[in-house]
């Protein structure tokens, strides 16, 4: 198994090509985009993660993926375009990683039997830790966000990290705690 | 979820030998032209464009028009869900082993064999 992830660093400005997810969802547009940009609420297809923000998702507000209880904080980033039912995209960053952050695009589009869904992520920091866990989360994203529309309940992988959810508290970093990560922080990234 | 005529797709773009080179070669490098991949084969560019519309009807690649440029994608969500139908919590924790192990002795054997790193 080859893959573009060599185990030379490359510089840090160099940033991996554009990946594609692309999935047809059988829901109707809103039903999709409603359940993609909840706020406040376990989201299976985000690992878990309850996406928190001051002032809701506009461009420029900032963002946090936190647990259930807030505790901690494992993803944070900038609103960029927020277009309902049909785009929105942000910038993302690991916060257990030192890597600069990436861009995540979400492209809905209304086709024959419902919603085609396509999550595009540019400018992933080539070569480095957060490469690998963009590339996973791609399919995982698409895979879980389509499942959980259509039968109301997610594949086995977001299942999974649900019931994780609890225990993963006791292996996390030091540097995840949301103390460290205001959104007056988060903002000035 | 994935459809059977969706699967059928996916099964046929998969079933030839030179489609699937299409997806390995753009998984290793995502955004190429179809010109640059053209040159990794001996058919005519008609053919390759002949292949990559039936791994596009099936959702496996994706292309982007980029200024005079059709600049390709491989898109591995058709094939997260097939892998998805088959498997649940048991079976995926035991195959990811059991191939982990398959491809860890290969590459094992290769190394003696050769005396080099398999990669």
């Amino acid at each position: 198994m080859t893959s573009t992830t060599g185990d030379t660093p490359l510089p840090q400005s160099a940033t991996a090509e554009r990946a594609y997810y692309k999935v047809v969802i059988e829901a109707p547009i809103e039903t999709v985009w409603n359940t993609l940009v909840k706020t406040d609420e376990v989201l299976p297809f985000f690992f878990g993660a309850v996406c928190r923000t001051p002032n809701g998702l506009a461009p420029g507000e900032p963002m946090a993926m936190q647990s259930k209880d807030g505790k901690y904080t494992s993803v944070v980033g900038t609103v960029l375009e927020f277009d309902p039912p049909h785009r929105y995209a942000h910038t993302m960053m690991f916060t257990n990683m030192d890597d600069p952050p990436s861009t995540v695009i979400y492209e809905l589009k209304e086709v024959d039997g419902g919603t085609e869904f396509t999550l595009i992520t540019e400018n992933v920091p080539a070569g480095t830790k957060s490469e690998k866990s963009m590339a996973q989360g791609g399919p995982f994203i698409t895979g879980n966000l389509k499942a959980l529309v259509e039968t109301g309940r997610p594949l086995m992988s977001g299942r999974m990290v649900t019931m994780l959810g609890p225990v993963m508290g006791l292996f996390t970093p030091r540097v995840c705690r949301s103390e460290n990560w205001s959104f007056d922080r988060i903002r000035g990234l | 979820m994935i459809t059977d005529s969706d699967m059928d797709a996916i099964f046929h773009a998969l079933a030839h030998e030179a489609r699937r080179r299409i997806l390995d070669l753009l998984r290793d490098k995502p955004g190429q032209g179809v010109g640059e991949l053209a040159q990794g084969f001996d058919v005519s560019r008609i053919a390759i464009m002949n292949h990559l519309a039936v791994l596009e009807k099936a959702g496996l690649v994706i292309s982007e028009k980029d200024g005079r440029v059709r600049r390709l994608y491989l898109n591995a969500a058709p094939i997260q869900m097939i892998h998805d139908r088959w498997t649940d919590e048991y079976s995926a924790f035991w195959a990811g082993r059991v191939t982990g192990l398959k491809y860890a002795a290969e590459a094992a054997a290769q190394k003696a064999k050769t005396g080099k790193d398999a990669t």
